[in-house]
């Protein structure tokens, strides 16, 4: 009995004294953590759609109306922003980072942040020949050409497709709410 | 003193893993397709085994028998998860590259075999010593076997271009049959190296050690044995 | 259709062992004989599928909506180390007979990569949970092919004149290099 107690004890301090660890280690690096997502998860799609800038987008992103929007700049004005938005696609969501232009107030472009679609059907909504079609695209609409848009879905991958798709609109949706505040949060420098 | 230079020399090069010691072949044969790849594998590993040498050993006098191996994982897997969290901190893009085999080195079969064969049955200072020893040479391994198959694959070493202009890389050395191959020709290198230093010695040649790699099911068929009684 | 697709994928195309390098130790350990790789890819395809029965439902009920997501590895491990242990205990009481012939390699396989490495993949990729189970079948199976022939090729090559460094383990990762080469020329199916 005495040994039973004895095994029950140690293993339950020892899970303690782990669970205590992780927990404040976690808590120490989450700031640092989520730094480092944002540099190399959504990082990439963000140089490809803000291309041109001259400022941090990163460094000087707000967050407006619960979305975080990263803005770019040329010579100190401000001329575009972009933020992420996700929408289920075939297995899970599609991450879409979608960069905007305000002077002409269109679509800059699209890039895939996040996904876990089918190596080599689905993922072939990240290839050129698909995210190309959303360059300088209106931001009035859009849709995939099967529902009477301009946007023709990758062979095979629907799901993907719409995914991505729908992502973008949740997106023109945002930007349509939040363009009023924005010129106001990154004032001329 | 030098018993715990003893315990540190040998994972440098009598037991080291895994050309001698058979132990951790999954992570060997996969983040080696570059250099700096092995080499923050190694480092990665090289922490865990020797954080988890120096708890175990400390705690060995408590640790009861029967529960040995369970306290001995969830030491272990807390440093792994530990490493991650710090990996994801400050290293992200080499966590990315390294992906699933993060998580792997708890079930690397060098951290669990050393607190059972080791460890739990020695001081702190000298599992320490054999932590760092195996550890180390473990990187190095995974560095030379990296740079290798980066060399031969892609013509770079941590990056850097280090072969001549006609040079056509052999891109079959970064890839799954490049990892088994050239892991296969340089345990028999070191065969050869071993047979070579041993006749000069005018000792008797010695079975090679690749026999060991029942070691990975001898630290399970050992954990077997100690489990039941 | 993609079930089908899954099965040929985890089975050919990403083969555990020889594309994904995953149970490389176990791999070499125990293919002396085609008898013992058999016995060991039946294990492996028995813990695979438990494990995957067990885990997925942990991610998905208890460490994703409390947020401790990072706490994955620890847990996974625990919990695949545990099942293996009941499982033997199990085995031995109530079918003795299979406990003989698979006994053996339960601990083995408790950090055999293999399987916490599919359990990890499973939900990395966002599977279902049917498609967890059928991902792990295929997995456990190819494993189990790749093992087989191994075993075999190296049962012809213990008696065959192999140099006398090579003898052993260099001349079986090279034989393995060589399946993998082969198991390569799949790649071209995916796309």
């Amino acid at each position: 009995m005495r040994e039973i107690i004895n095994m029950i004890v140690v293993l339950s301090l020892i899970c303690a004294a782990s669970g205590t660890l992780l927990v404040n280690l976690k808590r120490a690096t989450k700031d640092k953590i989520e730094q480092q997502v944002l540099v190399n998860v959504q990082g990439p799609a963000l140089m490809s759609v803000l291309a041109g800038c001259d400022n941090d987008p990163i460094a000087e992103r707000k967050v407006v109306d619960g979305v975080t929007v990263f803005p770019a700049k040329r010579e100190g004005k401000l001329v575009g922003v972009a933020f992420e938005t996700a929408a289920a696609g075939y297995s899970g969501d599609v991450g879409v980072m979608v960069g905007f232009d305000l002077d002409a107030d269109r679509l800059v472009a699209i890039g895939i942040t996040t996904q876990t679609e089918t190596p080599g059907v689905g993922t072939r909504i990240m290839k050129p020949a698909f995210l190309k079609q959303f360059k300088g695209h209106k931001v009035d609409s859009l849709a995939l050409s099967s529902k009477g848009g301009d946007i023709d879905a990758v062979a095979g991958a629907t799901y993907s497709s719409s995914g991505a798709v729908d992502a973008v609109r949740k997106a023109l949706t945002v930007y349509k709410d939040i363009k009023p505040q924005i010129a106001d949060l990154w004032p001329a420098s | 003193m030098s018993s715990i230079k003893k315990e540190f020399l040998k994972g440098l090069w009598d037991e080291l893993p895994p050309f001698r010691v058979v132990l951790g072949l999954c992570p060997t044969l996969a983040v080696t397709s570059t250099a700096e790849n092995g080499l923050g594998m190694g480092v990665a590993v090289l922490f865990v085994l020797t954080l988890s040498n120096a708890i175990i050993s400390a705690l060995r006098k408590i640790i009861p028998g029967k529960v040995r191996i369970a306290c001995f994982i969830v030491i272990a897997a807390s440093l792994v998860v530990a490493v991650e969290l710090l990996m994801q901190a400050y290293t992200y893009s080499l966590y990315q590259k390294l992906g699933i085999f993060v998580p792997l080195i708890v079930v690397n079969c060098i951290i669990l075999g050393r607190a059972e064969a080791f460890a739990s049955k020695n001081p702190v200072l000298p599992s320490i010593a054999d932590g760092l020893g195996m550890g180390l040479g473990f990187t190095l391994s995974l560095t030379f076997l990296g740079a290798l198959r980066e060399g031969l694959g892609s013509g770079t070493v941590f990056g850097v271009p280090v072969v001549w202009e006609s040079f056509q890389p052999a891109h079959f050395m970064i890839m799954a049959p490049g990892a088994f191959v050239c892991l296969g020709v340089i345990l028999a290198g070191m065969n050869a190296f071993n047979r070579y230093l041993s006749r000069k010695k005018g000792e008797p040649v010695t079975e090679p050690q690749n026999a060991v790699c029942a070691s990975c099911a001898g630290c399970n068929l050992c954990i077997t044995g100690k489990k039941e009684g | 259709m993609e079930y089908f697709m899954l099965f040929v994928s985890a089975i050919f195309i990403n083969n555990i062992v020889l594309v994904q390098y995953l149970g490389a130790c176990p791999f070499m350990g125990t293919s002396k004989s085609t008898d013992v790789a058999i016995g060991m890819g039946g294990a492996v395809i028995f813990v695979m599928l438990m494990a995957t029965a067990f885990t997925w439902p942990l991610q998905h009920y208890v460490l994703m909506p409390y947020g401790i997501g990072y706490l994955q590895t620890i847990v996974f491990i625990l919990v695949i180390a545990s099942l293996v242990q009941f499982v033997e205990i199990f085995l031995k009481k109530v079918i003795p007979p299979l406990h003989a012939s698979l006994g053996l390699f339960l601990p083995l396989i408790t950090t055999n990569c293999a399987v916490m490495g599919v359990a990890i993949m499973v939900q990395r990729s966002n599977y279902s949970f049917v498609k967890a189970m059928a991902f792990s079948l295929a997995s456990g199976i190819g494993f189990l092919i790749a093992l087989v022939i191994i075993s075999a090729i190296r049962e012809r090559l213990d008696v065959s004149p192999v140099p006398l460094v090579f003898r052993g383990i260099p001349v079986a990762l090279v034989t393995a290099g060589i399946m993998s080469l082969v198991f390569l020329a799949f790649q071209g199916m995916a796309a």
